[in-house]
Formats: C-alpha cells, sequence, structure tokens
C-alpha cells in the first residue's frame, strides 16, 4: 500500500487534494469564490513559468534566469505601451505589439542561454546565473528603478480576467503537455536528458534541441510576465525576484528530476497548486510570511527526502 | 619452496554464462607467473576474484597459506595485493606524490601537516624505481598516456606488496618506457618479489615469467614451467575450438562457388588519424558480413567511430554507395542509411531509464512525425515498435512502457539492435553486439545479423571473440596498432594465422 | 591541433584568469589614475571582505562538486540571532562574534547531515535550508531593520599596525582555508573526491565524513562573513546576506574554481574572484559610471570567466584521450 501510493506518479496531486479537505475545516474562507478567484490567478502565471522551467530541467540543464528574463519583458512592454511616455502610446496596436515585444524579449535572453548551453558548452547553472544578474540589472537600468504604471485597459484584462488568464495558461500549459508528449521535440528532450551522448549517436540534433529547450523557457517566462504584469496593472523590474525558488521549488515537488530524462506538465501542475495552496492557506490562517518561507523550505526537504527514499527502496528491490 | 597463492576449483557464472570453470592454479613465492588467453577468456574475472571485486561461486583462494575472501578492494591491498591496470585509476587533478600517497600522506607527528619534503623523496625514490623522469609535485593530467602507466606503476610499488599483477602494462608506453619497464621487472624478480604478468605480447610473457598459464573459455587449458611452451605452442593451446556456442550457416556458404562479392558499399581509402589509425583501407560489399578483429586497444571502435562521425579524422576518404562523404555526422550518416551499435550498451547505448518503447523508437522517431509540425504519429510508431519486438524476438514478458533497466543484459542488447533494425540500414557496424550477453541471446543476434547481410545490407562485425568472427563472417581484417594488417577469405580462415597477426611482436616503429 | 600546441593552449587558458584582473585594474587605473592610489586599492580591499570569508567556504564546496546555496540565509540567521542577543540581551560584542561563527557550523552541520547522510541533492538540499533560514530569520527580526550598537560596529573599524579589522580577519580565513587545502591530507582528499568520488572511495578516503566536514567549513565561514558584513553595515535588513550565495559561487567561479569539482584554489583564485568583482564595482564608481550598469558589466565579466574554464575543460578531456599509436 505504502509502496503503491510512494510509487504513484500523482501522489502529489492527491496530496493537494487531500490537504485542501483537510484544510477546509480550519479556513472555510479557503473554498470562498473570491479566495478561489484569486487562488487561480496567482497560481496561473506560475504553472506557465514552472512550465518552462520544467522543459529545460528535463534536458539535464537549469534555468536560473527564467525570473530575471520575466522582469525585463515586463519592464519592456512597460516601457513601450504606457500611455504617458510609451513608444507605442495612444496606438490601437499598443496592446498586441507590446506582448510581442516582450514575447521577443523572452526568446532573445533564451536564445543566448541556449546558445551559451548547446554551442559553447558551458555549464547551465553558470550561464543562466550570469544572464539571471545581467537580466535583473537591465531591468533596473532601463527602468531606473521605478515601477511604470498606466498601461493600456486590454493589456491588463490579459492577466487580470480570470478567464483570459485561464484560457492563456492552460493554451501554454496544454501546448508544454502536448510537445512533450505528442511531439518529435518533446522526445527528444527526453533522450538528451537521459543521455546526451546516446541520443547524439541516435541521430538526434543535440544542439538544436537543446537550445530550443531554453529559447521555450525564456518564451514562456515572457508569457508569465504578460500576466503578471497586467495582474498587477504595473510593470515592475522586481517583478518575479522572490518566485525563482518556488519556480524550482514546485517542479522538483512535483517531481521532474534535476538529473535530467523525467517530468511532466502534470506533475509540474501539482507542484505548483501545491505550493500555491500552501502560500493561500497558511495565509488564511493568519501565518506570517516568514512562517509560509519555513514552511515551504520544509517541504522542498520533505520531497526531496520522499524521492532519496523512493530511489533507495526501488535499488533495494532491482 | 612454498606457493603464496593458489586458486582452487575457482568457479564463476555471470547471468548464467560459465566465465570461469574450476580454475585450480598455484603462484610460488618469488616467482612470475605468465598469464596468457584471448580477450574474455576469463583473465579479468580471475584479477577481480583476487582483488576482492567479485566472489567466485565455487571454489576458493590460499593466500600464504589460510584461505584468503577478499570482501573488497581494500582488503586485498591490505593482504599485500597490489593491482596495475590497463584501465588508469588516476586523479589527473593532483599531483604524482599525492596521488602515489592519498591516503598514507607523511604528516608531522599527529599534527594534520603534511611533509611535503619526505612525501617528494618518497615519490622520488618509487619514480626513478619506475624510470620515470618527473617532479613528484607535477600534476597527473601534464602526463601522456605512458607516463601516467609509468605513476600507476610506482603507485602499486610504493605499497610494497607481497604479490603484483601486472595487466597489460605496456600498451600505452613507448619502447623506451618498455624497455625500462621490463628492467623494473628484472629488478623486481631479481629481489624476490612475486608477480603475474598477463599480456597479449606472447614473447614478452616468454622472456619475463618463470611459469606460464593459458586460459580459455574460463578453463585452464595449459601450464608449466616457460621452457614448456613457446609462442606457437601458447596460439594453439588460447584458440582451439570452443563448444559451447553455434553459429547459423549462410545459404550462400553451402553453394560450391564462392559468391561473387555484391557492390561496393562502403570504400574506405587511407583512413589516418596521428595517434590513432593510419591508412585504413578497405571496402564492404552489399550483402557481406566482414569481420574486424584486433586485441583491445588496436583502434577497432575509433575507427567506427569515425565511420559514423562521432571522431574526426586527419585525412582518408569514405565513399558510400559511391558518393563521397564530405563531412560525416552522426544524424547524416543515419539518413545515408549507416547504423552504429556501440561497444559500450549502458552509455552510448541506450536510455536506461526510459522505456523500452522510448528506446525502440528514438532512431526512427523522425519517421513518424509530420514534417513541419513534428506530430507523432502515436499508431504507426506503435506498431514499428510492435513489429521491431517480434523480429528482435524481444521477452514478451516486459511490457512497452517498462524501464530498460528492467530487462536482462541479453535483451537490452536486443532493443540496441532492435531501434538500429528500425532504420533499415544499408550498413550496419556493429561493435561487440554479443558482449556479456547468454547463449541464446546471442544465437538470435547472430540470426539476425545474417538476415540483414542476406537483405542486401552490408554489416561490418567488430568483435574480440575470434570464435564469432570465424562462425559468422565473410571475410575478416586484423588490425593491430591502428593499423590493418591481414585480411582473410572465408576459404582461408585460420585461428592461428588471424591470432598471429593480431598479436604480432610490437614493431619497433 | 597537435599535443605540443594543445599544451601551450592549456598553459594560456590556465593563467587567462589572472590576466582577465590584471587587464582589468589596468584599464581602471588609465582611465582614473585615483583607482591605483593605495588607500584606495585598500577600501576596495575592505569592502570585499566579507565576500572573501564566504566565497572561501564556498570553493571547498564546489571543490567536492557540491553547492551550497543556503550561505545567504546563514548569514542572515547569524545577524538575527547577534542583534538579539546584542540588543535585547545585551550580550558582549566578542560573545556574539564567537556565537555567530558556532551558529553557522551548525547550519552547516545541517546541510552536511541532509547532503552526505541522508542522500539529497546538494543544491535542492541546500534550496531546501535557504528557506528554512530564511523563514527564520525574519521570524526573529520580525522583518524589522535593527541598528546595532556601536560597541559592535567598532570592530570592524579597529586596524591592527594600520590593518583594517575585515582585511585582517578576511586574510586569516584565507590563509587557513589555503593551508588546510593544500598542505594537509584532507585537502588534498577533497580534491580527489570532487575529481571522482567513487574512485576515492575505492582508494579508501572517507568521503562522507569529509563531504560532511566541508559543509561545516562552509557554515562556519558564512557565519563569519556574516559577522564581518554585519559589522561593516550595522544593521541587520531583511535583505541582509541575500543572493550572498551567488556572489559567493560567482568569486569562486571566477577564480578558477569548477562547478564540476576538483578544481580551483583559494589562494589566488577565489580571492582574487571576489577583489574583482568589488573592485569592478569601485572602478565603474571611480569613473562615475551609471551604477545601474554595474550588474551588466560584473556578469559579462563572470561569463567571460565560465566561458574560458569551459574551453580549458574541453581541451582538457581531449588531452587525456588515450593513444594507440606512437605517431
Amino acid at each position: 500500500m505504502l509502496r503503491r501510493a510512494l510509487d504513484s506518479e500523482y501522489l502529489v496531486l492527491w496530496l493537494v487534494l487531500a490537504s485542501f479537505v483537510a484544510l477546509l475545516p480550519f479556513t472555510p474562507d479557503l473554498a470562498s469564490r473570491q479566495n478561489l478567484v484569486n487562488l487561480l490567478l496567482t497560481l496561473l502565471p506560475l504553472l506557465i513559468l514552472a512550465c518552462g522551467q520544467t522543459l529545460v530541467l528535463i534536458t539535464a540543464g537549469i534555468d536560473l534566469s527564467a525570473c530575471s528574463i520575466m522582469a525585463v519583458a515586463s519592464v519592456v512592454g512597460g516601457l513601450a505601451m504606457n500611455g504617458d511616455t510609451g513608444w507605442l502610446a495612444g496606438s490601437p496596436w499598443a496592446a498586441p505589439a507590446g506582448v510581442l515585444l516582450m514575447l521577443a524579449v523572452g526568446v532573445v535572453f533564451g536564445a543566448f542561454n541556449g546558445l551559451a548551453v548547446a554551442v559553447l558548452r558551458m555549464p547551465p547553472f553558470m550561464v543562466t546565473l550570469t544572464t539571471m544578474m545581467a537580466g535583473s540589472g537591465l531591468a533596473i537600468w532601463l527602468t531606473r528603478s521605478e515601477t511604470i504604471y498606466n498601461l493600456p485597459p486590454a493589456f491588463n484584462a490579459l492577466g487580470g480576467h480570470l478567464a483570459l488568464a485561464a484560457m492563456i495558461a492552460v493554451a501554454l500549459a496544454g501546448g508544454a503537455h502536448l510537445l512533450l508528449n505528442r511531439t518529435l521535440l518533446g522526445r527528444w528532450l527526453y533522450a538528451i536528458g537521459h543521455n546526451a551522448r546516446m541520443a547524439h549517436i541516435s541521430g538526434v540534433p543535440v544542439t538544436g534541441v537543446t537550445l530550443a529547450a531554453y529559447v521555450l523557457s525564456g518564451l514562456l517566462a515572457a508569457a508569465a510576465a504578460v500576466l503578471y504584469t497586467g495582474q498587477a496593472e504595473t510593470a515592475s523590474p522586481l517583478l518575479g525576484q522572490r518566485l525563482l525558488l518556488d519556480v524550482i521549488a514546485a517542479t522538483v515537488i512535483g517531481g521532474t528530476s534535476l538529473f535530467g530524462g523525467r517530468g511532466k506538465v502534470l506533475w509540474t501542475l501539482a507542484g505548483v497548486a501545491f505550493i500555491k495552496l500552501l502560500d493561500n492557506s497558511l495565509n488564511l490562517l493568519n501565518c506570517s510570511f516568514f512562517t509560509i518561507t519555513m514552511v515551504k523550505g520544509a517541504v522542498v526537504l520533505a520531497a526531496a527526502l520522499l524521492d532519496a527514499t523512493r530511489r533507495r527502496l526501488l535499488e533495494a528491490e532491482a | 619452496m612454498s606457493a603464496l597463492l593458489q586458486f582452487e576449483g575457482i568457479t564463476k557464472r555471470f547471468a548464467g554464462v560459465p566465465v570461469l570453470r574450476d580454475v585450480t592454479l598455484a603462484v610460488e613465492t618469488g616467482t612470475t607467473l605468465g598469464l596468457v588467453g584471448e580477450n574474455g577468456a576469463g583473465k579479468s574475472t580471475l584479477m577481480n576474484i583476487l582483488g576482492g571485486n567479485l566472489r567466485p561461486d565455487t571454489g576458493r583462494l590460499i593466500w600464504d597459506g589460510r584461505p584468503f575472501a577478499p570482501a573488497g578492494p581494500a582488503e586485498a591491498a591490505a593482504a599485500g595485493i597490489a593491482f596495475v591496470h590497463q584501465e588508469l585509476n588516476l586523479f589527473p587533478n593532483l599531483s604524482i606524490a599525492e596521488n602515489l600517497f592519498l591516503t598514507r600522506l607523511p604528516r608531522r607527528g599527529r599534527l594534520p601537516w603534511i611533509r611535503r619534503r619526505e612525501l617528494a623523496a618518497q615519490t622520488r625514490r618509487w619514480l626513478r624505481e619506475v624510470g620515470l623522469e618527473a617532479a613528484p609535485e607535477t600534476p597527473v593530467e601534464r602526463l601522456s598516456a605512458g607516463e601516467r602507466q609509468l605513476v600507476e606503476i610506482a603507485r602499486a610499488l610504493s605499497l610494497e606488496p607481497r604479490l603484483i599483477i601486472f595487466d597489460e602494462p605496456t600498451t600505452s608506453l613507448s619502447d623506451r618506457e618498455t624497455r625500462q619497464f621490463f628492467e623494473l621487472m628484472s629488478r623486481l624478480r631479481a629481489r624476490g618479489l612475486t608477480m603475474i604478468y598477463i599480456s597479449h605480447t606472447l614473447e614478452d610473457v616468454l622472456r619475463l615469467s618463470d611459469l606460464v598459464a593459458v586460459l580459455r573459455d574460463g578453463a585452464l587449458v595449459g601450464h608449466g614451467p616457460r621452457t614448456d611452451f613457446d609462442a606457437a605452442r601458447l596460439i594453439t593451446l588460447m584458440v582451439g575450438r570452443s563448444l559451447n556456442q553455434l553459429y547459423p550457416s549462410r545459404a550462400s556458404w553451402a553453394q560450391p562457388a564462392p559468391a561473387p562479392p555484391g557492390t561496393p558499399l562502403l570504400e574506405v581509402r587511407d583512413l589516418t588519424q596521428p595517434g590513432v589509425v593510419r591508412d585504413v583501407s578497405f571496402t564492404l560489399h552489399a550483402g557481406e558480413v566482414l569481420g574486424l578483429f584486433g586485441l583491445m586497444g588496436a583502434g577497432r571502435s575509433e575507427l567506427a567511430r569515425m565511420l559514423f562521425g562521432l571522431d574526426p579524422f586527419a585525412r582518408g576518404t569514405v565513399r558510400l554507395a559511391g558518393q563521397p562523404l564530405r563531412s560525416i555526422k552522426p544524424d547524416r550518416s543515419l539518413r545515408c542509411g549507416v547504423a552504429f551499435l556501440t561497444e559500450d550498451r549502458r552509455e552510448d547505448g541506450l536510455a536506461l531509464e526510459a522505456s523500452i518503447a522510448d528506446n525502440l523508437a528514438l532512431v526512427t522517431l523522425r519517421r513518424h512525425a509530420h514534417r513541419s509540425t513534428g506530430w507523432l504519429d502515436l499508431a504507426g510508431l506503435a506498431d514499428a515498435v510492435r513489429a521491431v519486438r517480434a523480429a528482435v524476438r524481444l521477452t514478451p514478458t516486459a511490457r512497452d512502457e517498462a524501464p530498460v533497466q528492467t530487462l536482462s543484459g541479453g535483451n537490452q542488447q536486443k532493443v540496441v539492435l532492435g531501434k538500429w533494425l528500425l532504420a533499415d540500414p544499408r550498413v550496419l557496424l556493429l561493435d561487440e553486439p554479443t558482449r556479456g550477453i547468454d547463449v541464446g541471446a546471442k544465437f538470435e543476434i547472430y540470426q539476425l545479423i545474417h538476415k540483414r547481410a542476406d537483405a542486401g545490407a552490408g554489416v561490418l562485425l567488430i568483435s574480440s571473440e575470434l570464435e564469432e568472427l570465424i562462425g559468422l563472417c565473410d571475410r575478416i581484417l586484423v588490425m593491430r596498432r591502428g593499423e590493418l594488417v591481414d585480411e582473410l577469405r572465408r576459404a582461408d580462415f585460420d585461428r592461428e594465422r588471424i591470432l598471429r597477426a593480431a598479436l604480432h611482436e610490437r614493431s619497433t616503429a | 591541433m597537435n599535443p605540443e600546441r594543445q599544451r601551450l593552449a592549456m598553459r594560456a587558458l590556465d593563467v587567462a584568469p589572472l590576466v582577465l584582473f590584471a587587464v582589468v585594474l589596468a584599464g581602471f587605473g588609465a582611465l582614473s589614475p585615483s583607482f591605483l592610489l593605495p588607500a584606495n586599492l585598500l577600501n576596495v580591499l575592505v569592502q570585499s571582505s566579507a565576500t572573501v570569508i564566504v566565497a572561501t567556504g564556498m570553493t571547498f564546496v564546489l571543490l567536492t562538486a557540491g553547492v551550497d546555496l543556503s550561505v545567504g540565509a546563514i548569514m542572515f540567521v547569524a545577524a538575527a540571532v547577534s542583534g538579539k542577543l546584542l540588543l535585547a540581551q545585551g550580550w558582549n560584542p566578542w560573545l556574539v562574534v564567537a556565537g555567530i561563527i558556532a551558529l553557522g557550523g551548525v547550519c552547516g552541520w545541517l546541510n552536511g547531515l541532509l547532503i552526505a547522510r541522508l542522500g539529497l541533492i546538494a543544491f535542492i538540499a541546500t534550496l531546501g535550508t535557504q528557506y528554512v533560514g530564511r523563514g527564520f530569520g525574519m521570524w526573529l527580526t520580525e522583518t524589522r531593520a535593527m541598528n546595532l550598537p556601536e560597541t559592535f560596529t567598532r570592530l570592524a573599524s579597529n586596524r591592527l599596525a594600520g590593518v583594517p579589522g575585515p582585511v585582517l580577519v578576511a586574510a586569516l580565513v584565507v590563509l587557513a582555508a589555503h593551508l588546510v587545502l593544500q598542505r594537509t591530507p584532507l585537502g588534498r582528499q577533497i580534491y580527489a573526491i570532487g575529481q571522482d568520488a567513487v574512485a576515492a572511495r575505492k582508494a579508501g578516503v572517507n568521503v562522507r565524513s569529509t563531504l560532511r566536514g566541508v559543509y561545516v567549513l562552509c557554515g562556519l565561514c558564512a557565519g563569519l562573513g556574516g559577522a564581518v558584513a554585519l559589522a561593516q553595515i550595522g544593521s541587520v535588513a531583511p535583505t541582509f546576506g541575500a543572493n550572498k550565495e551567488f556572489a559567493a559561487i560567482a568569486a569562486a567561479v571566477l577564480g578558477g574554481t569548477s562547478l564540476f569539482g576538483g578544481r580551483g584554489r583559494v589562494w589566488p583564485g577565489t580571492v582574487f574572484g571576489a577583489v574583482l568583482i568589488q573592485g569592478i564595482e569601485n572602478g565603474l564608481n571611480h569613473l562615475n559610471a551609471d551604477p545601474y550598469l554595474y550588474p551588466l558589466i560584473t556578469s559579462g565579466i563572470i561569463f567571460l570567466a565560465v566561458l574560458l574554464d569551459s574551453g580549458r575543460g574541453q581541451l582538457q578531456r581531449t588531452l587525456g584521450r588515450r593513444r594507440i599509436r606512437p605517431d
């Protein structure tokens, strides 16, 4: 029984549902309409971000720069679209052009990471660490660390309107899911993460596929920035500063392996839901921010311990 | 004189396959035992048992008059047994001295400080012994492969062992270093050290040993004082026919006149890469199984890697069905119909944690994907996987989703072969396709090889097992130190001639 | 490339980080003569001493092919505890410093337990302890800033024979770390573990206990570095020590330490890396450059250093390849 539960790949999803039910008697507000809307609104962009991270982790890489990419995309969008001084101010095309510009920022950063990792064979951790530092520096430089207000309402609706935001997030996460399960590129991503040498010999274009993983991660980070920025109705160079740990924690709690080859969008969804539910319910229980942080850390450690135990059990059996 | 070491009735099986059969052998104190045998004859397994890496299924070791069952390498080392392996086990980021004394660094009394002067002096002493002129502080990464081998020998000597085992110690040494090494061995012998010397260079074995033992198919087929042997007799003993493996026969062999060779498929001319291969030229014809024999380190796998585009070469041309190949890359080779089954199944051949179906499909995935979107035709893919599972006769008990690592070695190898066969290749480069798998699976793989050749493919079969090549091939090429040294047609197959060509006394070049 | 030219290229890549350091210093010196004044250079050293100390501990961890993402959080916890002890309990500053260091050691021991004993991946384990540590620290400080008494901040402005206290402490730490790494069996075994942990275990090195010790050392350094930074800054803010783990990793890597273990030195490598990062900031300051540009330039230089290092690693692998023929 315990073994089957440990083995189930949707263990975390069950845990999320179980904890939701268990928490209800203590915080009836959890199930209130207002709270659920809030929960979903903050969950959706994190899900998009975590999907990008999942793609990179599957190739046995890591993208520490995702949150900085978000910040840069956010301020570039803000600079382009804001109604006062924006380059596109007043244009009816401000919102769509701004979104495209933001996505382009994500692609450029992702391509830089990807080229350094795939072509120059630099370690992903250091590459994305430097782009993380450069990205957050760039975002602050572009705005002189000011927040940008007065964005087009059409743009704000993308992140702030639950139905719209949900459609975008579901489309992107669903796209990532299909990409991984039903396309050539997806299978190649797993193959590289499992064994890059073997993949190379088997004719997988390792360089191109690795590059694609980082570009997609950048693109999804920029898409998450669109939602976050719209939700806040402000573009901020500090956007996502605290999210990096949440993103990695969510993917790892879901079961995606840092060694590559293992990971699913559904797992990541479970991990994101877990982190967000934790945030939300502890908040409703009047726990302070620092308690929430500590509990998150404990949960990450517990997930890692569970994974290590699972591996040991499976090895003992083999 | 008493025996320092005795093997008593040692038997060992891997997955049911016997690799050592009832080996009984004694090594007298102060003598040198020369151990010879083909690749896979059981020499390494025997030494692994002595070194505590493996345990015998039956039989026992007697060390210094007492039964001895080392639980691990540390215990064997503590008993005074030292190994000099063919593979180097050094830390390239540490100095020579630190590699020699990593866990025995001389300290200042009870303080944790290393006494560097003493360390250097001790190291220098052992380096002088092996004839390596390098400062003890030199990082090992700055040394050539030959120099590293000498460091490995110095490390073994520095343990001041009672028995030292040399496993092919001269393969990466230069001529000068080899001469110095032989002088060292005579000095050690004069000092009364007991040694086991394993080598393919039979003249060296005969010159350096007191006693010679020959292993074949895991059994001791001859041993005695070296004066009882000469190189010719050793070769005869080494190659005797093995009885436990059957080989399928090809229809074309039964015909009275040999079939004319098919059209040339793969034409290799003057392939050269300094330090690896030189002037390699041969032609692989359609419908032909061409064997490539050589000892370990002869450059067989390296040649195959170049042909597939994994390693660069400096000079030479490769033509595929008449078309010259310019820059060779794995994905391009694949598209031209070349398949490459590598010798290291676990490292290069499989994604061990991925499913059987994913492993089988990987090479041919592109064919089942939509040209522009990459959308996979899962039903078509499943059909192909099912078809190839049947073709390679993969065990039906394993589900498609099961991780490959749960399969036996033979079935894992069938998965690797299957993924390449799915690509329907014209040229198959097979590097040790039957290493470490059981007899039944071997036979099935042999049949598959013949079937591909009958269908018009050209197969380049690399193997360390001479029997296997003789049983399967139309023609055999022999490689030694990166050069092709002999070529035999099926009618002329002669075990002794092949082995002599592969073993030939080292050239002075 | 023939082996001789490969060896030459290898030497060139070996000294590349030092050349980079010299070029940057000389460049700033040429653009702004006041940059090279002894007083300013000393200033750079004072500013970088906390990073040097933390990065020294990080170097030990990186040498074993691990990573410690929790050092910033350890610094913060240490700072929060010492703030409490100084303000609420009125402890003697020296006692507080000792307490901080011990606390860092305990945190490091915890990391070591998770990694060496329970077999967690270093990246995840220290990510988790980072969360816990940050949360704990914020709970202690109630997310308010605390100003420390002058008795404590005086520790940082003390001088001994003209050498500022922080520089002296950093120099002692570096000296000790250098001696441990280069002159003791433990240090050499750390290098062996980083190169190949399995081979090291086979050779008889006690890998587990060495790893545990390495994380304790890293924790001790984080605590001490936290104390030095705290005395210099004089207050505990919720962002204290934030992203210090990345600065420490960057300093070590800039100094030639490999993320894959087995390669790197505290002296001169890590020290130069930390001083270089601080020097760039100081130099840009002297040039009156836009302060918002600092992180861009710093990360550009780190990127360059990583690029050089990975080129070096690839060359290394081709050099180590076995040869079949003598030609």
